[in-house]
Parts: structure tokens; sequence; C-alpha cells
């Protein structure tokens, strides 16, 4: 009983202490992308740890359910996968408002030119996707 | 182990006002947008917490449908920074 009560509260303890640092990150991070990018353990790991906690509290509280187990599997792998596309859209819509990047960010293929001026190595692929969308705003660096 | 519980509401909870103090600070639309979902996971986080100290026995659902309902807010935000351009 003792142990399951220290996995409840290691789990529960971990998962909001990942927030907390995903909440401090925020100041350290420079641009938008990067806040988005250091967003990712608060929503991979830290919440799947308290739905496990969860979970754990109500197996020993209520004892084994099937309906239970199914909520929590969908539960875990939802928290990764769609706050993963969630995460994703968001960027997608930073980038294409042409919100300012940092010198810092790197490696930055969204400011290097889309043509290349001397020789023709430097145009990648991605960037030619990139014009192919019209109209999208031209990315500025800070 | 409700003293667990109620540590793990105040780190969420200073969570919750870093990130307040943060969209407070940010200049550019997208940090805002990201730190809204941070405050959202979050609140989801205390009302978890919350429905352990009180023995509630639909938390798993609380959970549940915040997991999969957390998307909408974060794309309907994306869709508004861009003016609906997909």
């Amino acid at each position: 009983m003792l142990i399951v009560d220290v996995l409840i509260a290691v789990f529960v303890l971990t998962g909001a202490l990942l927030m907390v640092t995903s909440a401090l990150a925020m100041f350290r991070a420079k641009d938008a992308l990067s806040r988005i990018n250091v967003f990712s353990p608060a929503t991979g790991l830290g919440m799947p740890l308290v739905l496990l906690g969860c979970y754990i509290y109500t197996l020993q509280h209520e004892g084994f359910s099937v309906y239970r187990l199914l909520i929590a599997i969908v539960g875990f792998l939802s928290f990764i996968i769609v706050s993963s596309i969630a995460s994703n859209t968001l960027s997608r819509s930073t980038v294409l408002v042409g919100s300012p990047v940092h010198r810092y960010t790197r490696p930055n293929r969204l400011v290097e030119p889309l043509v290349p001026v001397d020789g023709g190595e430097t145009g990648d692929p991605t960037a030619e996707t990139e014009t192919a969308h019209g109209d999208g705003p031209a990315q500025r660096s800070v | 182990m409700s003293i667990v519980f109620w540590i793990a509401i105040c780190l969420f909870a200073v969570a919750i006002a870093i990130a307040l103090a943060r969209v407070a600070t940010a200049k550019d639309l997208g940090s805002r947008a990201i730190i809204g979902d941070l405050v959202y996971f979050a609140a989801v986080g205390i009302l978890t917490m919350i429905a352990m100290l009180v023995d509630l026995t639909i938390m798993l659902d609380v959970i549940f449908l915040a997991s999969l309902l957390g998307i909408l807010s974060t794309i309907a935000l994306s869709r508004i920074l861009t003016r609906g351009y997909r």
C-alpha cells in the first residue's frame, strides 16, 4: 500500500514539476517557434504522468475495470498525439504569418534565400514548397 | 496522501501564474497562443487533483475528454493567426 502511494506521489509531482519547468522555459526561449518547441515536455511527458498517477489511484481505490483501462490508454495516447498535432498546426501558422525568428534559433532554413544567389547549392526542396504557397509573407530575421 | 495533491495544486497554480506573467510581457501572437495552451493543460491538472482530493469517480473521464478536445482551441487560435489562410 505504501509503495503504491509513493508511486502516485512521484508521478503526480513529476508531472506538476514538468509543467512548472515548461512555464519557466517560456522566459528563456527567444521566439515563438522555440516556445512551441519547449512546450512539448509539459504535454508529452507531464500530463501522461499525471494521468498515470490518477489511474493508479483509481485502481487502488475502486478496483480494476476494462472501461477505465480503455479510457486511460486512449487518454494517454491522445495526450501525446493530439497535442503534437496541435503544436504542429500552430507552428505552421506562426511561420505563415511571418513572425520574427531569433538569430539563435538554429538550424533555421526559413531565413535562407529562396532563390539561390550564387552557385545554386543552397536551395533545398522545402524552400521550393514554401514558394508554392504563393502569397505567404516572407520571413524576416531579428 | 492529500498533502501531495495540495502540493501538486500549488505547483500547477505557480505554472499558471508564471505563464500569465509571460503572456503580459510577450510581443508576438504565436507565443501568446501556445502559453494559453499551457494554461489550459495546467487547469486540467488542477481539476484532476481536485477530483482525486474529493474522491470523484469520473476523474479519468475528465482527463480523457480534456485530452481529446484540447486540440480545438489551439487550432482555432492558429486559424485566427493566419486570418483563415491555410
